[in-house]
């Protein structure tokens, strides 16, 4: 009786769904904007700054993620039926520097513009596949960590002992973020990195790392990490120790949870990247690209640092 | 497909009970085409529903493209369907495939040559597969359990053995066996092909394979019958722990790179495809055709949605819809309506 019903079903389904079948949409432009994950507020920031520049331009844009942020072949996976899919141009946010690099170069076989967004690919590995990619839109991410190093020598008056939670390692961003942070604090003799751990990125995971340097460092009295869910996580590990410890934490990214906790002065400070305009830039270079203009090979988006006067001075503008 | 212990004692040949046997037969053969009928139909189901609403998605080039995207989880869920057939589940391939990549891209960029290096990464798989058939035949452990710990001992091994960095860049002949195409056929298509092929035998025309069966459709029938269980267990893990540094294999050629963190989850992408096919989780039942066709319903349905644009949000609920429904549907023709979960993970 059932497999009737299924049999039926479906040949209903075969006669009367070809009718129905779309051909105009085939050769109407469209950027696409693959994100590393979209569980998370800065691409989330990032796509409605894609969404607001594709209509304004008036092109069709289609968002694509990952469900998991690590997941590269799935990424690459995304890439590969988007180039099946014709776009015009694909602005992507690269889940590994390296591994995303097979996928720009299948994009360059099919003559398909990539751009790439917040996370640069390793330029090594890419002429080394004979690949290329039209720009790269981004914060300066190791400006950002020196902007944190320098903010959080400040506050310690130029001597004290310092933690960092590091992403996921390879990770240009964080690989930059760090560098930048060493470059503000490596000639200063006072100033010690005592622990300088992963937690890869996640909150979760920042929580229990911290907990572990302060149980293995008490005289911790700064931590930078690399973003701020890492921030986030280790600001309940501090407040598990219920106040034994006084410790300046700066973040980066400024994301909603860390620009609260800065305003309740949990948190020191955040580096402000600006993925909406980031989006917006990468549509519209898109765009260009898709015109036929040049582009600029390096387009840098403005990096800000987020404190607690920034905050309320912000708020008194508004 | 039940592999009845029974039908030897069938022997006394009076015409009825030939005739009667003969009609036993014929509708267990109907009733298995008509299983694998129901797949397929999703299958087509599927492609149809694809190339009505995206012009791009009936095309060679897609359909190659839909073809390699699908590889490897296609060849870690050959591993599975054994292992699932014996009434076992293995959660360990995903953190094995990182294990194995790591352990050949490291000896790859250490300037060994490739075949040491791939017979290197198979060996590690190989070697965490009969681990996990030694603790669940020997050990007397769950395969959840036993399978559950090895997750974590590869991934950790994986994280420790790279300092937690991903290993890249190889060789343009390594690379081949996921960039090149033999006869314009990718090479990852081709392995899948051949790999198949190779498994149906298995399963069907060998010892191993109808042991597996028997041990899944009752164990300790099988025991009694004088079939060495606990070795076929642990062949059969071994050879998923094998399929599982295969597709380590490809994934690092394809990425040029291997990550420590790569595999996440997919043990349930190869039990997805797996249960997809028809195969029960409570063993003894299964089919290699099915499980092919059911890797190939989950890379359909993600190149599908791409394709559309469809959000990733909405795309992860249409994929879990389609894999409850399919196995609703394989329920709904079948004649016996066993539940497919049942004493097989936690026994």
């Amino acid at each position: 009786m059932i497999r009737a019903w299924i049999r039926t079903a479906l040949l209903i389904l075969l006669v009367v769904l070809p009718g129905c079948r779309k051909t105009e949409q085939a050769g109407k432009p469209t950027i696409a904007f693959v994100m590393k994950t979209l569980n998370n507020p800065f691409f989330i920031d990032m796509q409605k700054g894609a969404e607001s520049a594709a209509r304004e331009l008036g092109v069709e844009l289609m968002v694509q993620a990952a469900e998991r942020e690590v997941d590269v072949e799935k990424q690459m996976q995304i890439v590969e039926n988007l180039i099946q899919r014709r776009v015009s141009a694909i602005c992507i946010t690269p889940s590994g520097s390296r591994e995303i690099v097979p996928a720009i170069r299948k994009a360059n076989d099919a003559n398909i513009p990539v751009l790439i967004v917040d996370t640069r690919v390793d330029e090594k590995v890419l002429a080394e596949a004979g690949a290329s990619t039209l720009t790269f839109i981004g914060s300066d991410n190791k400006e950002g960590g020196r902007i944190a190093g320098e903010f959080i020598v400040a506050q310690l008056g130029g001597k004290g002992n310092v933690a960092v939670l590091e992403g996921i390692p390879g990770h240009e961003t964080g690989d930059d973020r760090l560098r930048g942070f060493h470059l503000a604090l490596d000639q200063l003799k006072e100033m010690k990195i005592i622990a300088s751990q992963t937690a890869n990125w996640e909150r979760d995971q920042g929580f229990s790392v911290f907990q572990n340097i302060l149980q293995a460092h008490p005289e911790v009295q700064a931590l930078f990490a690399c973003n701020d869910m890492m921030a986030l996580g280790a600001l309940e590990a501090i407040a598990a120790a219920k106040g034994k410890h006084e410790i300046i934490v700066v973040g980066f990214d400024a994301v909603d949870d860390a620009r609260m906790a800065i305003r309740k002065g949990d948190m020191r400070a955040s580096i402000a990247q600006n993925p909406e305009e980031m989006g917006r830039r990468a549509v519209e270079s898109a765009y260009k690209a898709m015109k036929g203009e040049a582009v600029a090979r390096d387009i840098p988006v403005r990096i800000e640092l987020i404190t607690g006067e920034t905050l309320s001075a912000e708020s008194k503008g508004k | 497909m039940r592999w009845g212990l029974d039908s030897q004692s069938h022997c006394s040949t009076t015409k009825d009970k030939r005739e009667q046997r003969l009609r036993v037969i014929s509708r267990e053969v109907l009733w298995q085409n008509s299983r694998q009928f129901g797949t397929l139909i999703g299958l087509f189901a599927v492609m149809v529903i694809f190339w009505i609403l995206s012009p791009y998605f009936l095309s060679v080039s897609n359909l190659m493209n839909i073809a390699e995207q699908t590889s490897i989880n296609a060849i870690i869920a050959v591993g599975m369907t054994f292992v699932i057939i014996t009434a076992g589940i293995d959660l360990s391939v995903g953190s094995i495939v990182a294990l194995s990549g790591i352990v050949l891209a490291d000896l790859l960029q250490g300037g060994h040559s490739e075949p040491v290096a791939i017979v290197a990464g198979l060996t590690v798989g190989t070697v965490c597969g009969l681990v996990n058939g030694s603790l669940i035949s020997y050990g007397k452990l769950p395969p959840f359990i036993a399978t559950l710990g090895m997750m974590s001992v590869a991934r950790g091994t994986a994280l420790f053995y790279s300092d937690g960095r991903p290993i890249s860049g190889f060789d343009a002949g390594f690379r081949f066996i996921a960039t090149g195409e033999v006869l314009s056929i990718p090479v990852p298509v081709i392995l899948m092909g051949l790999l198949y092929v190779v498994a149906y035998v298995v399963l069907n025309r060998t010892k191993l394979g109808r042991y597996a069966y028997a041990i899944g459709g009752n164990e300790e029938a099988a025991n009694l019958s004088g079939i060495n269980t606990k070795l076929i267990k642990t062949v059969v893990y071994g050879m998923c722990g094998l399929l599982s540094g295969l597709a380590a294999v490809v994934l690092t050629a394809r990425l040029n790179s291997a990550q420590p963190i790569a595999g996440i989850m997919y043990e349930l992408d190869a039990i997805a495809a797996v249960v997809i096919g028809g195969t029960s989780l409570i063993g003894g039942e299964g089919k290699i055709s099915g499980t092919l066709i059911g890797a190939f319903i989950m890379g359909i349905l993600r190149n599908g949605l791409n394709l559309l644009g469809i959000s990733s949000f909405t795309q992860q609920i249409i994929i879990g819809s389609v894999i409850i429904l399919a196995v609703l549907i394989d329920m709904a023709l079948r004649k016996d309506r066993k539940p497919l979960f049942g004493k097989g993970l936690f026994k």
